[in-house]
This record gives structure tokens, C-alpha cells and sequence, in this order.
């Protein structure tokens, strides 16, 4: 299928558009929401979270023996918040560090969701089959109703973001200091928990418990490295995390075989990888290319004054030294491209019977380098020294 | 008070019975102390004498097991516009996307009430702060792109651009660098001589007499406080530092905790019980 067809059928098929268009908001939610777990250091929060619904699914199903989304949601809304309220206890009664704390009752939880899950499928009842789904997401069981959720849950998370936007901001930097001001901290903690709660819910359908967690780390992650200011890195997020989604989903739905939760990982995943490398400052190929550009520099300027200084030794600083003397200074290819760089900058020349020596202006710069280090590790003459010896 | 009033105006801290534990354990015990208007005041104290659990408590941040503090005679929450605090710096992560102008903008979020925003007036007061600072070359630097003295200043502009009528500061010279350590003691003269109230959580015992004009001693207990002439003693910060168990600090706890006494011997009397054989 090419992709102007992939492209029409996003418009008439029915299922692909609902696809889409929720994984797209699910991504704008969950992109929203994770700059500010990323930035308040809580990026484990949804991981946890999002562990923690399975029991919840699997016994709201148990106990009303139903199937329907709202209900399985309801439960799996129920046992994620448990799960945040139990690791507020266990930081706040115990020694146990709050990432020590997330980890166990992810753990926990998530165990108790597979052994129900498991046992159930022994059970030799009919209807439980699909419950699985909700370990890895089947985005095709997406209907029409849950886009409009989504929908709904999204404006509401953009609207709050936007109406209390310096809140959003103050609380999220520095929550001691608002407190002090007099903004509630604990109500934003909840209320933020909520939103992350709701996000990872309506995600279940979509990604599956294992896989949310990334959708609510990877999207401010990877936006992170292309800007210094909040607002930009929010609208960042959200248009990555609606990319991948919406990428993801069609991608798995118009290709046999690939589960949906995985596929939008991967595309998200693949968005950090880029960030990580290629983001201009923050970026780990800038950062390389910045380093060697340091390095060639600061190889320059060591050369620059030594050359100068045995110049200075032998008698005049526009003395001029054969290739192999200079050898003693740096390794082999290392002194060539800074004789060459230094050439081009004019400090240095070669001469016809291919002798090194600095131009008056290498002198003159030289000499700069050596006032700027006042204490450079090589003994240097003195400006003072320098003039006197010359008289002299 | 001269006249047969009794009622006098209510002080800007006045600290009653004030007990702090974590758990079992006691971090501050049976505190009363108060501070008077237009005074610069240094807690000091060793580590774990609860320093900063004092101004965080004056604050509201943390609960007291018992006692209370009132600021201008009042419980904190009704006084939050005449407060303003200087956290330590090591508490916020400074890679935040946000710049300097921003951060010190956030000094007016308490007079802007909820949901509005910044505006004209908010962004000259914010410049301004910074330029008593001596950052306003920096309003739109990216705060991981400042020194540690750069940021610590930044807050101390946050807090100036509160406009308030007491600042609490926690450990504001804690490794900054002399531009910094000049600017912030410019900032306290300002403040004082504008009539403003000042607590700072200080560590650095030889400048206690230079930067500032009260003291308290801490170690759990208030040990003393008040004039810097009259409290500041060997004899009182030997029991500030001195260690639990044993009840007197040896010399080496002293040189360690930074105390110099020998360089107060000589001269302005502010160590009058200083005997000079025993250093």
C-alpha cells in the first residue's frame, strides 16, 4: 500500500481514522503531561501508574464479569490511583525513598495482574479471551467513542495548562518556595497525578499497560533537547507524542501482524534517538563536533607558544625550524592539521626550504596567549624579559 | 515604652514554644526568639542544629510539634504578602528550560493572585531586582548557564522583586564567588537601611560580625541571641559547637566549624571574655 492510498484511508476508513486520531490525541495528552513529570524528576510516576491499572482491569472484569471499556477503564482507574496513594504512604510512613517505593509497587501490582491474568485464562471461560490485549494495546478496538474521550480529556488537559500556566511553572521549578507564596502544592500534586492517571487509562486501550510508560517520558525527553523555554518545550512534546502516536498507529494498522503498542513506542523512541544525537547544543553529534573544534583550538594555541618560546631561545621569535623539529611538540598527524589551521590563520609560514616560523602577526598573538596564561605550565619569558633581551 | 501603654507594636517574627521533630527526634526544641524591624540578623549554629528547619517552619513548610510563630503578630498565612524567602540554591534544578527574568518574575506570582499573569509594571520590578544584583546583563540567560554565584544571585532578585518587608535567606554565601559574596552584602546594607527586617542562615563564622548586627546561636536550643556585641563570645559559640555527648568542644571542632577568635582580640572589644592564652 503506498501512501497517498494509507493517506485516503485515514479520511474514509472508518477504524483508521479512529486509530489515528486517537493515538494522535493520546499523544498530545501524554506529551503535555510528561514535561511535567520529566521536569519534577517524576518520570516513573506514569510507569508505575501505568503497571499498577492491570489488576484493576482484570478485577473489574471478575466481579461484573463485563467487558465494556468504561468499566475495565473504571477499574483500571481505581488501581492506579491506589497505586499512587500507596507509594505516598510508603515515602511518607517509611525510610523507603520514593523511587525504591515506585519500583515495588509497580512490582507488586503488576505481578497480582498477571497471576489473576494467568488464572483466569485457566479458567476455561469464554469470554475472558482479549483481556490480554491491555498488556500491549490493540488500537483496532478503538471506536468512535473513545476518540471523543480522548478528545475531551485532552482539551480539558490543555485548557488547565493554559489557564494556570505560571502556576503550572512556579510549582513545577521550585514547590517550596510556592508554597511560601501560598499556592497549593499538594493540589497540584493531585491534580497532575489525576491527569497522568486519566492519560494512562485512556492509553490502555491504545499502547497497553507495559508500553504507556514511555509515552509519558519519551515526548519531553526528546523535546527537552531542542529548547531552553518551557512553553516551547510543551508544544514540543505534545506535537511529538501526537507524531508518534498517529505515525504508530497507522503504521501497525495498515501492516499484518504489528501489535500497535509497540509499533508507537518505537516511533516515539525513534524521535528520542534523533533528539539525542542531532539537537543543535544539547545534541551528543554538536556536542562531539563542539569538542574537537575545542580541541583543534586549544592544540593551536599550544603549538602557537611553544613554537614561540624555543623561537625566542634561539634568538629571534621569527626564528624559522625544520618539520622534524617541531615533531618534540606533538604527535604526528595532530601537529600537521595545526600547522596547516595556523597557516591559514596567518600566524604561521613555511618557507621554501620548508622551515615552520610565525609571522609577526603569530608573534604578536603569541604573545597575547601568553599574557592571557598567566600561569602556563612551560617557562616563558616575560614581556619585560622579552624587550630586555632584545636590547641586550 | 515610655508611655503606660503596654501593647506594643507587633514585632515582623516573634517565634513562642516553637518544638520541630522529625519523628521521634527533636530538630529544634523549646525555641523562643524574636526579630526586631530593620535588623540583619545571622543564624548560626552546626550542621544538624536546625538552621534551615527554623526559617521553613517561620514559613509554614514545616508543621511544628507544638509552639507558633507570628509575623507582625499574626499566624504566616495571613502575612504572606511582607514575607520573602531566599531558598538554598542546591534545592531547584537549575537545568529548568526558563531564563534569569523569568525566575525573578515568579518574585510577583504572590501579588498576582491566581491565573493572571506578569505584566508591564511586573517586568520592570523584576529588571530592576536584577540590576541591584548587578544580572541584568543576564535577564535572558538560561539559568544551567549561570555560575552557582550567578543563580544564588538570581534568587536573591526573586526575592527582592517580592517587594516584602521581612526576607528569610538559607545559606546565601554558600560557595559563591567574591563579585557574588560583594553583592549580596551591598543587597543586606540596602535592605537594612531601608528598615527591612533580614534572618540569614549563615555559616561562616568570621564574617558574622562584619555583615551583620544580630545573632542567634543554635544548636537545637537557642544558646543566645540578640546584638552581635553583646552575644557574639567565645565563650557562647564553644557551647553552640560543642558536642552532645561531652558538653565542650574542643578546639579543633571550633577551627573546624571556621571559628578565628584570635583576629577579634585585638581591637573593636566585640569578644570581650576573649582570653588570648587559651587560643
Amino acid at each position: 500500500m503506498d501512501v497517498f492510498q494509507t493517506l485516503s484511508l485515514i479520511v474514509t476508513d472508518y477504524t483508521l481514522r479512529n486509530v489515528a486520531l486517537g493515538a494522535g490525541i493520546l499523544g498530545i495528552v501524554s506529551g503535555a503531561l510528561s514535561t511535567f513529570a520529566v521536569l519534577r524528576k517524576q518520570s516513573l510516576l506514569g510507569d508505575a501508574m501505568s503497571h499498577a491499572a492491570l489488576p484493576g482491569v482484570v478485577l473489574a472484569f471478575i466481579i461484573t464479569g463485563q467487558k465494556t471499556p468504561l468499566v475495565l477503564m473504571l477499574g483500571a482507574l481505581i488501581a492506579g490511583w491506589l497505586g499512587v496513594v500507596l507509594v505516598s504512604v510508603i515515602t511518607s510512613q517509611t525510610r523507603v525513598k520514593y523511587d525504591s517505593a515506585l519500583g515495588l509497587v509497580l512490582a507488586v501490582f503488576f505481578g497480582f495482574g498477571m497471576m489473576l491474568l494467568t488464572w483466569l485464562q485457566g479458567q476455561n471461560i469464554a469470554s475472558q479471551s482479549g483481556l490480554d490485549q491491555y498488556l500491549f494495546g490493540r488500537a483496532a478496538a478503538i471506536v468512535e467513542h473513545d476518540v471523543q474521550t480522548m478528545a475531551l480529556l485532552g482539551v480539558a488537559v490543555l485548557a488547565l495548562v493554559a489557564v494556570f500556566w505560571k502556576e503550572f511553572k512556579l510549582l513545577s521549578f521550585n514547590p517550596d518556595y510556592a508554597a511560601t507564596l501560598g499556592f497549593p502544592v499538594r493540589a497540584f500534586d493531585i491534580a497532575l497525578t489525576t491527569l497522568i492517571v486519566a492519560a494512562v487509562v485512556l492509553g490502555l486501550q491504545m499502547v497497553g499497560v507495559v508500553l504507556m510508560s514511555a509515552m509519558l517520558v519519551a515526548p519531553a525527553a526528546a523535546a527537552r533537547q531542542w529548547t531552553d523555554r518551557l512553553g516551547v518545550m510543551i508544544v514540543l512534546s505534545s506535537l511529538f507524542g501526537a507524531v508518534a502516536g498517529a505515525g504508530g498507529a497507522i503504521i501497525s494498522s495498515t501492516t499484518t501482524r504489528l501489535p500497535t503498542g509497540p509499533t508507537i513506542v518505537l516511533c516515539i523512541s525513534a524521535i528520542v534517538l534523533i533528539s539525542l544525537l542531532f539537537a543543535p547544543n544539547r545534541g551528543i553529534v554538536w556536542a562531539w563536533l563542539r569538542q574537537q573544534r575545542n580541541r583543534a583550538e586549544l592544540q593551536k594555541a599550544m603549538l602557537l607558544e611553544k613554537v614561540y618560546q624555543v623561537s625566542y631561545l634561539e634568538g629571534s621569535p621569527l626564528q624559522t625550524h625544520p618539520l622534524e623539529e617541531l615533531r618534540t611538540f606533538m604527535r604526528g598527524s595532530q601537529l600537521e592539521r595545526a600547522l596547516e589551521a595556523l597557516k591559514q590563520d596567518g600566524y604561521m609560514h613555511l618557507d621554501e626550504d620548508g622551515r615552520w616560523g610565525l609571522t609577526p602577526s603569530g608573534v604578536a598573538q603569541a604573545e597575547a596567549i601568553l599574557r592571557e596564561r598567566p600561569r602556563a605550565l612551560a617557562p616563558r619569558p616575560s614581556p619585560d624579559g622579552l624587550r630586555q633581551g632584545e636590547v641586550g | 515604652m515610655s508611655s503606660g501603654n503596654q501593647r506594643q507594636a507587633p514585632l515582623p517574627i516573634q517565634i513562642e514554644d516553637l518544638t520541630v521533630a522529625y519523628r521521634a527526634e527533636p530538630v529544634l526544641w523549646d525555641i523562643d526568639v524574636s526579630f526586631h524591624e530593620g535588623t540583619l540578623t545571622a543564624i548560626v549554629g552546626p550542621n544538624g542544629a536546625g538552621k534551615s528547619t527554623l526559617i521553613k517552619t517561620v514559613l509554614g513548610l514545616i508543621e511544628p510539634s507544638a509552639g507558633q510563630v507570628l509575623i507582625y503578630g499574626q499566624p504566616y498565612e495571613q502575612q504572606r504578602r511582607h514575607v520573602a524567602y531566599v531558598p538554598q540554591r542546591g534545592s531547584v534544578d537549575w537545568d529548568f528550560p526558563t531564563n534569569a527574568l523569568d525566575v525573578v518574575k515568579m518574585g510577583r506570582y504572590g501579588h498576582l493572585g491566581w491565573i493572571r499573569r506578569p505584566g508591564v509594571k511586573d517586568h520592570q520590578l523584576a529588571l530592576e531586582a536584577l540590576r541591584k544584583v548587578g544580572m541584568e546583563a543576564f535577564a535572558r540567560r538560561q539559568i544551567s548557564q549561570l555560575s552557582g554565584g550567578q543563580q544564588q544571585r538570581v534568587f536573591l532578585a526573586r526575592a527582592l522583586a517580592q517587594d516584602a518587608k521581612i526576607y528569610l535567606m538559607d545559606e546565601p554565601f554558600q560557595g559563591v564567588d567574591a563579585t557574588t559574596e560583594k553583592a549580596i552584602v551591598d543587597v543586606l546594607k540596602e535592605l537594612k537601611s531601608m528598615g527591612r527586617t533580614v534572618v540569614v542562615v549563615h555559616h561562616d563564622l568570621e564574617t558574622v560580625p562584619e555583615y551583620f548586627d544580630h545573632v542567634v546561636l543554635l544548636n537545637v536550643r537557642i544558646i543566645a541571641s540578640g546584638p552581635v556585641d553583646e552575644v557574639f563570645t567565645p565563650e557562647n559559640l564553644r557551647r553552640t559547637y560543642a558536642s552532645r555527648l561531652d558538653g565542650a568542644a574542643t578546639d579543633l571542632e571550633l577551627a573546624s566549624a571556621g571559628v578565628v577568635l584570635q583576629s577579634q582580640e585585638d581591637g573593636d572589644g566585640r569578644v570581650p571574655n576573649a582570653q588570648p592564652d587559651r587560643y
